[in-house]
């Protein structure tokens, strides 16, 4: 009888412990915000799962931007504290991250990292009026969840149809397009049209359109079929893992002609998958490190210190999804120094912040790497520049570069 | 015929991967009536092995971050290493999540709960020591053999012939092993009964560790065949083949070590055989296909229908 007391009251307190423990930190709306350890802001990222290779070059991004703000004073003095969720690469994952930010009571979410997440999580974050700043989902259809959610990323609908028309500039000849997209995916599913709208419109009917999911490795089959309907032009809509694969599998099954990929390739992590496979892949992008504005000089030069500091070797270039991270943090930041300055944020409710802290990520104009931005009033952002990108792999096929193409 | 060679090969390269994966979940399943649900993440840590074998770095997420062993082995060495440590690996599972439930006389199906967390914990741990991110084995790795080989007018990629060349020797040795040695027979006598087979002499606890070590063998060269095939994405990396593998077992018979092999050449042709424009859909196809055959033929292609007990 009395080890069982002992038991239960053992079990009672570590019960207790962990739950003071788990709800530490939470925060209801209508409380002051809490500035102790800094403003804070959260992200959500893929850090693990399929689409890990985003989330990792994101955090590379906000790490920069966040030690570019406070090194700057942070948000009128008050260091700005970011706190990154790992979402996992799916659905429930990103639910339980952007529930978990928002009621620790961030003022403001960075991501989710994919599209697809994008269309679970933000709208937890739309019913509950956390502003959310996407760094990375370009499917359609994401500004219009709702007013707190807003993007830094380009629709494809603005980008994807350059790499086509690039690939017709520097082939003429091509006549025959195959079309690969994941159907469980939202992203895939939105550039896809894209893509073959862009086709359409210059005459090239898909000879073959392939299906394919997330979590496919093995190609083979949908190869074969492809390759034997003789294509010149194949063009992919998947993520980095599945699309690299995907590359390497085509080439290594013969496939000589012009490959385009979308958005989701477009990160150094596929270097690994495909490998020399890599090489010559038609990318279109929405970040040039070459831009030569203050910003992007002072953005890449951090980045190279930083990965240098880290012991990486070679040519130190940003991917876009790590400009457009760093974009997203200076975004907030940005913001919230101008709404800290009109109404302190030390007498503000977390709600009040919210609310007015969309107001001013909607209404202000950004200098960032990815050169001036700022948003329509749905969230949609506004950007000049877009650019086109050939992957040239290094002898040996480890590494590599997207080399932009005039 | 090319039209129905490519087919084939397409199919039978596909279906090797998951009668190799299927096929420890067998041996498992025929000593001890469970299966085995860190299956897959010994999988996983086979592929890991070998890309650490032949001297690959570790990223820079996860406590090993930078981390490269002193040795660059050649694919070929590498492979079977990682089989070994695998291996290990399942005897450990087998010491600590099977043997003391079965010491209690605990009922069966709990080594289902203590196997799941058992893989569960391998697969966060690997995701601390190395982190989430894709890891490849270099194409190099079969330098001197060309991408793709051209085989009575289909074409095919060298590695997965090399997958289903390997999956069938490996398949002909095991079949030897259990049907000509004295050990082998052991093992069916312990599957058959464990109990009269221990009465008979013959040491049941030692011939679970055998099937054990076995099946993470055959995992861990599973998994360091196919991350030479594929990139190897992430920790979770062998769930997928996990799932699929379960799939095969079940069709091809429960603990039935030919059943594994057709069960998985089956499933591998059968979604072969989805035409291009419903690619997407070759998981319905398959486990529709399994479906069916359950419906006719609940013990499997190749299962026994067990008597009653009363």
């Amino acid at each position: 009888m009395g080890r069982r007391l002992s038991l239960l009251l053992t079990g009672l307190i570590a019960g207790g412990g962990l739950l003071s423990s788990c709800s530490r930190g939470d925060q209801s709306a209508s409380g002051a915000v809490n500035l102790k350890e800094g403003v804070p802001v959260g992200a959500v990222l893929a850090l693990s799962g399929n689409a890990n290779v985003y989330g990792q070059d994101q955090r590379v991004g906000l790490n920069l931007a966040l030690a570019a703000m406070n090194g700057n004073g942070g948000i009128n003095g008050t260091p700005l504290r970011l706190a990154i969720e790992d979402s996992g690469s799916d659905d429930p994952g990103a639910n339980a991250a952007m529930t978990l930010q928002i009621n620790r009571g961030m003022l403001a979410i960075i991501g989710p990292t994919l599209s697809q997440q994008a269309f679970a999580a933000d709208p937890i974050a739309q019913r509950r009026g956390v502003p959310v700043v996407a760094p990375s989902n370009t499917a359609t259809g994401i500004p219009q969840i709702g007013h707190f959610i807003s993007r830094v990323s380009a629709g494809s609908g603005v980008i994807a149809p350059l790499s086509i028309a690039k690939a017709l500039q520097l082939n003429p000849g091509i006549r025959r397009a195959a079309v690969f997209y994941a159907q469980d995916d939202a992203y895939s599913t939105a550039e896809t049209v894209v893509f073959q709208k862009a086709l359409s419109d210059r005459g090239l009917k898909p000879v073959t359109v392939q299906r394919t999911n997330l979590a496919d490795s093995d190609f083979q089959s949908q190869i074969s079929s492809t390759l034997a309907l003789k294509p010149d032009l194949i063009v992919l809509s998947l993520q980095g893992v599945d699309g690299g694969n995907l590359v390497r599998q085509l080439r290594e099954l013969g496939y000589r002609g012009t490959i385009v990929v979308g958005n989701g390739m477009n990160t150094p992590n596929i270097y690994p998958i495909c490998q020399k496979y890599c090489d010559g892949l038609l990318i279109a992008q929405a970040y040039s490190p070459e831009l030569a504005t203050p910003a992007n000089r002072a953005f890449v030069q951090a980045f190279s210190k930083a990965q240098a500091a880290a012991g990486a070797k070679g040519p130190l270039i940003p991917p876009q999804l790590t400009a457009q991270a760093y974009t997203a943090l200076q975004v907030v930041a940005e913001a919230l120094q101008r709404l800290d300055k009109r109404k302190p944020l030390k007498g503000l409710s977390v709600a009040a912040a919210r609310a007015a802290l969309m107001d001013e990520i909607l209404g202000g104009t950004y200098q960032t790497p990815l050169g001036e931005i700022r948003f329509t009033p749905e969230g949609e952002v506004v950007q000049k520049d877009f650019f086109v990108a050939q992957v040239r792999m290094n002898p040996g096929g480890r590494s590599g570069r997207f080399a932009l193409l005039p | 015929m090319a039209d129905l060679t490519q087919l084939l090969l397409n199919g039978l390269s596909i279906g090797a991967v998951y009668a190799l994966f299927a096929l420890g979940y067998t041996l498992v399943f025929s000593v001890l009536g469970v299966i085995n649900f860190a299956h897959g993440a010994v999988f996983t840590l086979g592929a890991y092995f070998t890309y650490l074998l032949i001297g690959g770095a570790v990223g820079a997420n996860g406590l090993l971050a930078g981390l490269q062993l002193p040795l660059a082995l050649p694919f070929w060495l590498a492979l079977p290493l990682a089989g070994l440590a695998a291996a290990a690996v399942a005897l450990v599972i087998e010491r600590i999540a099977f043997r003391p439930l079965r010491d209690q006389g605990a009922d069966p199906l709990l080594a289902l709960i203590t196997s799941l967390g058992a893989g569960v914990v391998l697969v966060n741990l690997i995701q601390l020591l190395v982190g989430a991110e894709s890891y490849a084995i270099p194409t190099t790795a079969l330098a001197g053999l060309p991408p793709a080989i051209r085989l009575l007018g289909a074409q095919v990629r060298t590695v997965q012939l090399l997958l289903l060349l390997v999956a069938a020797a490996l398949l002909a040795v095991l079949s030897l092993w259990i049907d000509g040695s004295r050990s082998g027979k052991a093992l069916r006598a312990v599957a058959e009964d464990p109990t009269t087979a221990q009465l008979l002499g013959i040491p049941s606890g030692r011939m679970i560790q055998i099937a054990f070590g076995l099946s993470g063998f055959l995992a861990g060269i599973a998994g360091g065949l196919v991350g030479l095939s594929v990139s190897i994405a992430g920790p979770y990396f062998g769930i997928g083949y996990g799932l699929k593998g379960l799939g095969v077992l079940v069709l091809g018979g429960l603990g039935s070590v030919p059943g594994a092999v057709l069960g998985g050449l089956i499933i591998g042709i059968a979604e072969a055989c989805v035409p291009a424009q419903l690619s997407g859909y070759r998981d319905v196809v398959a486990y529709g296909f399994l479906f069916v055959v359950l419906l006719v033929r609940p013990q499997g292609l190749l299962g026994r229908v067990l008597p009653t007990k009363v």
